[in-house]
């Protein structure tokens, strides 16, 4: 008496089918959720692209020239040119400067002695005197080392003009270094972060809405009232899934082509091997969304849950400072990492023009992490139903 | 008074009660702070350290040698190995073999000796800005120390009798470490993270489950709420502070010559806008889900992006620059560096105070009305 | 159909720890039949009908539903049966169509074959003309009937029903009910746990479940016969509650217990007792208004609780040394 039904593979199919227009409905009718995974992305990577800049230009400067001479003030004036620096104002004396910086009016204290140009004449060395505010470390040492390199520079050709008085015949030879910069000619601070912020939504988004999702079957009941029918937990699971992988591809791809388009990042790579690398690194982040709702008994845990393993795994990846910036004992600690390998193989491809064959480790790593996460969690999720 | 200071004390002894109770409230209060501090402090660094460097020596003589240990002597530059080809570089970069490439051409020495200028290579994988920045002003100055060994070689002593030179002081963190100029901003952001958060959370679980309701069947006033819900709130916050910056001294010995008086005014008028807010956030929200959302969109994002935390506000365009005006944790860390790390006082600090408290007495001004008219 | 029964069921146990929800639990249930399982809160009703669903598996013994063992063949078992929780496991914010279009799915039905499924149980149901309404939306009665619509979709040949009753109005309770008949008339099996005892009289036959056991299992009248014998008196009229009235009565020969129903008193006697409405008049000696009783399945349970914990007193006065 039993209704017609669909046989063998044919069957798991129709239910997958069944799971993923359920699982698009129910989406769709949570304004909520849209907002959080179609929106949210889209505003934080500009939001996050304009403030994540770290160039460091323009540090205030207060100057105090206590030789007042031309030449003082056009030593002056050729550093400021150089752009670090920009010169924000005067003090009469080193102790006023002083308490500028201490009041943090300005990062940067220039102070020309006194004789200054006397002694540039007499050939007796002068020093120029730089106090730099050193609570970010960045600041100081970009300002100080723009002030050193113009000083000693012109120290340098003086010395060099002097010698050449004395005894003509003999020269001294300048090592000059002749920079590229490979990819990102204009130093641009986007480029490099977009890739890296895009990594890190499809990380939260994904993570969230699996553990959250299939937490919620469970604390609202409908994941018993599933588990009663002939409907395998490998394709609930999958049909779960699909949906938000779309969504994530989704939203990695909206990420980028706003970088493109606001923040000018170069796509030197083959599109269709960063949509490989992506869909390997969503086994990781499925597989541990999947860990989450197994592991705990409601949203509220899932979604801390979450969070508590979206920070760490965000700071130890070189999402935002360089992982060789790390200390060496933490270094290690980003190869347990899978975002880590997603971000150096995404960068590698998009900004360097990369090919799989260029990140075999990087795929690999992914590849190994995402089929452990996901096989562990898919059998901890099959345990703990019982 | 005394009516007033029973009522507040049974809401706070109710309230500490949940906290015990509820072992996640504690780990989140006490344990996470920590962590994020350990996590922040040793995994975010500025620092131009260990860029593995490529060197492509097409002298290969001792001077050439001597030239490569120059710039890989210090913790800026790692030997990475060596190319043959100046054209590997980008390959090497593909692989994220090299961040950098030096090239030193045929006939260095040679030149040296002459006195003749020569130049040398470098190519930086510039796609992380940053350190390509960081690199290229480094790569210059062993290049000019190393011109200066060339002449010094040759006995012109040119560094010795430098006809003008610059020297530099750094003043407030002399070694240059991130850690310093990060761990007081991770105080600020674990702060507005976790006092937001929790009270966010805690009240609208209050509100989820219908035992607000219960509470305004009693003779407690909305202000006695207010005060007595946030009191032991208040408290933790108090302890996860000292904690951080113990910890941060310890740890990452951060100074503690600061003026502890305005450290502990400015920690507490923080708290107290963080507590607010989060308490405006659960009466807006009433549902744990977009309380815990909403508290992430507006406390922990920006007190991370827009606080001057790791990025300096000064970079950000115009309506950025405005937004981060308006971010608390901003005036915070102004606080915590300007005491711990420069020795400011009350005259330096007194502008940050003055809004950290104006901001405080909002949030509670806003939410105690906010709560009386959700009621009426 | 062949005469095998639709559930056979062999000394289930299920512990949990130290505890035992359900211990040494063994029935039949015939094809067709609609089976009531009745108990306290915590009785271990719910636990029996989710080891016969699949979800949970037994610590010791076995079943067969539907032919097939519990232990060798569960997936077949979920083909063949339905399942209704206490609570309404339905999508609250999809409707009811697409609440029975992925149930549906989930048992492997698709196309036209779906859809005319969709359509009969909806009509089957009586929720015609409300299929594009969000199921959150919907009264309890006809959330409850929504939920009956998914577990009967795949047209099991066993239903279990777990308190679907819990929480509903006594019109949609009995609606629900004339539905549970119709279906067993065309010859689904149902099984059935409940606390309503009422309910329980629809039943061909009933289980009484105390404490992880089952010390009574019998139709609606064997157990009334069984477990509380004899005739029902109730006295009606003033004063009964106070003096000595129910002390009267019980010292009427035959007499086997009183108790208080309303203002009145109800009194139960052995079959050949000599009691009459004259007696009970003498015996009181006051003006009242009398009539006789039927006994109920709550007197049956009741009983059946009382005998089993003077039972397990005695187990325990015995066991303790």
């Amino acid at each position: 008496m039993s209704a017609v039904t669909a046989a063998g593979p044919f069957r798991w199919l129709v239910q997958l089918w069944a799971v993923v227009v359920k699982e698009v409905r129910q989406t769709v009718q949570d304004k909520r959720i849209m907002a959080l995974i179609v929106i949210a992305p889209f505003l934080q990577l500009v939001l996050l692209g304009f403030a994540i800049d770290l160039d460091v230009d323009q540090v205030p400067t207060i100057v105090v020239d206590m030789d007042r001479t031309p030449e003082s003030r056009h030593a002056v004036a050729a550093l400021m040119a150089d752009g670090s620096l920009t010169a924000v104002g005067t003090a009469g004396s080193p102790s006023d400067a002083d308490a500028a910086l201490d009041r943090g009016d300005a990062a940067v204290v220039l102070i020309v002695p006194e004789g200054y140009a006397r002694d540039l004449a007499r050939g007796e060395p002068t020093q120029v005197q730089v106090l730099l505010d050193g609570t970010d470390p960045t600041r100081s040492g970009i300002a100080g080392g723009a002030a050193v390199r113009y000083f000693g520079e012109q120290g340098f050709s003086l010395a060099k003009q002097r010698l050449a008085a004395v005894a003509p015949d003999v020269q001294i030879s300048a090592i000059d270094v002749r920079s590229r910069l490979a990819y990102n000619p204009s130093l641009s601070t986007p480029i490099y972060m977009v890739p890296g912020i895009a990594g890190m939504l499809l990380l939260i988004i994904t993570t969230i809405v699996t553990a959250m999702g299939l937490s919620r079957e469970r604390e609202v009941g409908t994941l018993e009232q599933i588990r009663v029918t002939p409907l395998p937990t490998a394709v609930l699971m999958l049909g779960k899934v699909l949906p938000f992988v779309a969504v994530g591809l989704f939203d990695v791809t909206l990420a980028l082509t706003a970088g493109v388009y606001i923040f000018d990042v170069p796509i030197r790579g083959s599109m269709l091997d960063f949509y490989i690398v992506t869909s390997l690194f969503l086994l990781t982040t499925v597989g541990v969304g999947l860990f989450l709702a197994a592991v705990s008994k409601t949203q509220q845990q899932a979604f801390v849950g979450a969070f508590l393993f979206i920070l760490p795994a965000i700071l130890l990846s070189g999402t935002m400072t360089p992982i060789h910036a790390m200390p060496d004992w933490m270094q290690p600690m980003t190869l347990l990492n899978p975002l880590r390998f997603y971000l150096e193989a995404i960068r590698a491809i998009l900004l360097k023009g990369a090919s799989l064959s260029d990140v075999p480790v990087q795929t690999a790593a992914l590849l190994v992490y995402g089929l452990l996460i996901l096989g562990f969690a898919s059998l901890l999720f099959r345990k703990r139903l019982d | 008074m005394w009516l007033f200071l029973t009522r507040v004390g049974a809401m706070a002894g109710k309230e500490t009660l949940h906290i015990r109770r509820d072992p996640l409230t504690l780990w989140l209060g006490l344990a996470l702070p920590l962590f994020l501090l350990i996590l922040f402090g040793f995994g975010i660094s500025f620092d131009l350290d260990h860029i593995p460097l490529a060197v492509v020596d097409q002298d290969n003589t001792t001077e050439s040698r001597e030239l490569r240990q120059l710039f890989t002597a210090g913790s800026e530059f790692v030997f990475a190995g060596a190319l043959d080809n100046p054209d590997d570089a980008l390959d090497a970069f593909a692989k994220s073999q090299a961040h950098a490439v030096l090239t030193i051409p045929e006939g260095y020495a040679a030149a040296l000796s002459r006195g003749e200028n020569v130049e040398v290579g470098l190519i930086l994988d510039a796609a992380d800005a940053n350190s390509a920045q960081q690199a290229l002003a480094r790569a210059d100055a062993f290049a000019q120390l190393a011109s200066a060994q060339a002449a010094q070689r040759r006995g012109l002593d040119i560094a010795g009798s430098m006809p003008v030179s610059a020297r530099t002081w750094t003043r407030y963190n002399p070694a240059g470490r991130s850690a310093l100029f990060l761990v007081p901003g991770v105080t600020a952001y674990v702060m507005a993270l976790v006092s937001v958060l929790l009270t966010a959370l805690a009240v609208s679980k209050e509100w989820e489950q219908g035992s607000m309701e219960q509470l305004f069947a009693t003779p407690v006033r909305r202000a006695e709420i207010v005060v007595g819900k946030l009191l032991p709130y208040l408290g933790m916050g108090i302890i996860q502070v000292l904690l951080v910056l113990v910890a941060g001294t310890w740890i990452f010995g951060l100074p503690t010559n600061g003026n502890g008086l305005v450290v502990a005014l400015g920690s507490l008028l923080f708290m107290v806008g963080m507590l607010g807010q989060g308490l405006l956030i659960s009466i807006v929200a009433r549902n744990q889900m977009v309380a815990s959302l909403t508290a992430v969109m507006t406390a922990m994002l920006p007190s991370m992006l827009l606080s001057g935390f790791m990025f300096p506000v000064e970079n950000m365009p115009l309506p950025l620059r405005t937004l981060s005006n308006m971010v608390p944790a901003r005036y915070y860390i102004q606080v915590l560096r300007g005491t711990l790390l420069k020795d400011n006082g009350f005259a330096e600090l007194a502008v940050p105070l003055m809004l950290l408290a104006a901001f405080a007495t909002l949030m509670m001004v806003v939410s105690t009305v906010m709560f009386k008219r959700k009621l009426a | 159909m062949s005469a095998s029964p639709a559930i056979v069921v062999d000394k289930l146990t299920r512990r949990y720890g130290d505890f035992t929800a359900v211990n040494d639990v063994s029935f039949q249930v015939e094809k067709g039949e609609i089976f009531g399982y009745l108990g306290a809160n915590g009785a271990g009703k719910t636990t029996t009908i989710r080891m016969l669903c699949g979800l949970l598996s037994p610590s010791e013994g076995d079943a067969i539903v539907a032919g097939h063992q519990l232990s060798k063949n569960p997936e077949r078992i979920k083909r063949a049966i339905g399942y209704m929780s206490q609570k309404f496991s339905l999508y609250t914010e999809l409707t009811l169509k697409a609440n029975l279009e992925f149930f549906g799915g989930a048992y492997g039905l698709w196309g036209k074959a779906l859809r005319r499924r969709i359509a009969e149980v909806v009509e089957l149901v009586d929720l015609q003309g409300r299929e594009n309404v969000v199921t959150g939306d919907l009264p309890g009665g006809m959330r409850q009937r929504v939920a009956l619509a998914g577990a009967i979709l795949h047209s099991p040949d066993i239903l279990f029903l777990d308190e679907p009753t819990a929480g509903v109005d006594p019109l949609a309770r009995r609606r629900f009910w004339t539905l549970i008949r119709s279906l067993a008339e065309s010859g689904t099996t149902i099984f059935v746990t409940t606390h309503y005892m009422d309910e329980a009289e629809y039943c061909a036959r009933v289980g009484l479940m105390v404490a992880g056991r089952l010390p009574a299992l019998d139709t609606p009248d064997g157990l009334k016969k069984h477990f509380v014998p004899g005739r029902l008196w109730v006295v009606r009229g003033p004063d009964l509650l106070t003096g000595d009235a129910a002390a009267r009565l019980s010292a009427l020969p035959g007499a086997i217990d009183v108790q208080t129903m309303g203002a009145g008193l109800r009194l139960r006697v052995q079959h050949d007792a000599p009691i009459t409405e004259q007696t009970l008049q003498q015996a009181l000696a006051r003006p009242v208004e009398i009539d006789q009783d039927e006994a109920n399945l709550e007197d049956v349970f009741l009983a059946v609780v009382d005998a089993d914990s003077q039972q397990a007193g005695t187990a325990k006065a015995f066991g303790g040394s």
